[in-house]
């Protein structure tokens, strides 16, 4: 009777344990984040497909602002040339360092560059606040997400500076499409941080916001 | 689960190890104070004024490390229009603050040293007192500075949830 007790006792416990160790890994493998082999396997993006497609995405911008910033030339609008100037050279440096990421990730950094649709200069500065929009409030926050689960710091890195610079991007484009008659006159000064792109019209800090580049490192755009 | 405790904890990488340093020279540079104040006590007062430098120096040291560290940190940091500006005040009053306390522990260091440099020169015995009250009200009012920094700090990571790349 006391071993059968005991028996009991130690079946229970055991099945107990069998439950939780079993739910235990159970939850494990459910809340694992995906390893990007799988999510490749599963068709799911993974941080280097994003810094594929951000490196795509950079470089196409930079080749439509170049030509966003010549028809603002014909048209008389000599500021917005300089902001488009100066994005393109930020969309530059950013490609440039989407590529360097891309490179140590095993990957070649290729582009599909398509030919710029060209508007009118209202018409560019709208499409351009467009797509920063877009990239700044859903694009980059994708993929530093993602980046993050996938413990990668150098495309984190990428993805951050790059957000922060196309956040003032659509900033200026939002500035300058609000107030176009007045951003006709001359040129007017930008600056890029050669580091991470960050773009400015007045530098009010000793070390860039972003990357602490000190500040005599911009370069001048305009 | 004894094993395991007496393990040393994974080192953070340099752009994560922010929170690990930034904690020593708040602390030391906070105490310092006080051992320049006890350093006006006659016959014992030498050695907490030295006591003093020495804190002063490795809390200026933890400074230097913990801006350097702070910058690296920063780069993974998203920018939302709520933390940039805390951020950048954070940066800013911190480069700040690391240069005052370098400059004030080389005066506190000149007016511990220097009287013993001025040999054959006789100071009127008040004046190292003034100098020493002088310097303390000037540390103080920079110790208040270097509270605001912690302070902007903790809001980043209590108010924000900004969060540095941690080891696991």
């Amino acid at each position: 009777m006391r071993t059968s007790k005991r028996a009991r006792v130690l079946a229970g416990t055991g099945m107990f344990l069998a439950v939780v160790l079993s739910a235990a890994v159970g939850l494990g493998q459910e809340t694992r984040p995906a390893r990007p082999e799988e999510k490749k396997e599963a068709g799911m993006a993974t941080t280097l497909d994003n810094l594929m497609t951000a490196y795509n995405g950079e470089s196409n911008a930079h080749a439509r602002y170049v030509e966003f910033a010549k028809k603002a030339d014909e048209e008389g609008y000599g500021q917005v040339a300089s902001l488009f100037r100066a994005a393109a050279r930020a969309e530059e440096i950013h490609a440039k360092t989407h590529g360097d990421v891309i490179k140590k990730l095993g990957g070649t950094p290729k582009a599909d560059l398509k030919k710029p649709e060209v508007q009118s200069t209202r018409e560019n500065l709208a499409a351009a606040l467009q797509g920063e929009t877009y990239e700044r409030d859903t694009m980059y926050p994708d993929f530093m997400k993602q980046a993050k689960a996938e413990k990668n710091k150098d495309a984190m890195r990428a993805f951050n500076h790059a957000l922060s610079a196309e956040t003032e991007h659509a900033k200026l484009y939002k500035e300058a499409l609000d107030n176009l008659a007045s951003w006709k006159a001359g040129k007017k000064d930008f600056y890029v941080c050669p580091v991470c792109g960050y773009t400015v019209a007045k530098i009010d800090f000793e070390k860039c916001p972003v990357c602490s580049a000190p500040k005599d490192k911009y370069e001048k755009i305009n | 689960m004894l094993a395991s405790a007496l393990l040393p904890p994974p080192l953070p990488p340099w752009d994560g190890i922010h929170p690990l340093i930034v904690h020593f020279p708040i602390a030391l540079l906070l105490a310092a104070p006080l051992f320049v104040l006890l350093g006006f006590l006659p016959k014992v007062g030498r050695g907490f004024a030295l006591a003093g430098l020495v804190l002063m120096a490795l809390g200026t040291i933890g400074a230097y490390v913990a801006v350097e560290t702070g910058e690296a940190g920063a780069e993974l940091v998203t920018r939302t229009p709520e933390i940039a500006p805390v951020l950048q005040q954070h940066q800013n009053l911190a480069d700040a603050v690391r240069v005052l306390f370098t400059i004030l522990t080389v005066v506190w260091a000149v007016l511990l040293f220097g009287p013993a440099l001025l040999k054959n020169k006789k100071l009127p015995p008040a004046v190292p007192v003034v100098a020493k009250t002088v310097f303390l009200v000037g540390y103080l009012l920079c110790a208040v500075l270097l509270a605001n920094v912690g302070h902007l700090g903790g809001r980043l990571v209590h108010e924000y949830g900004v969060q540095a790349w941690f080891a696991k």
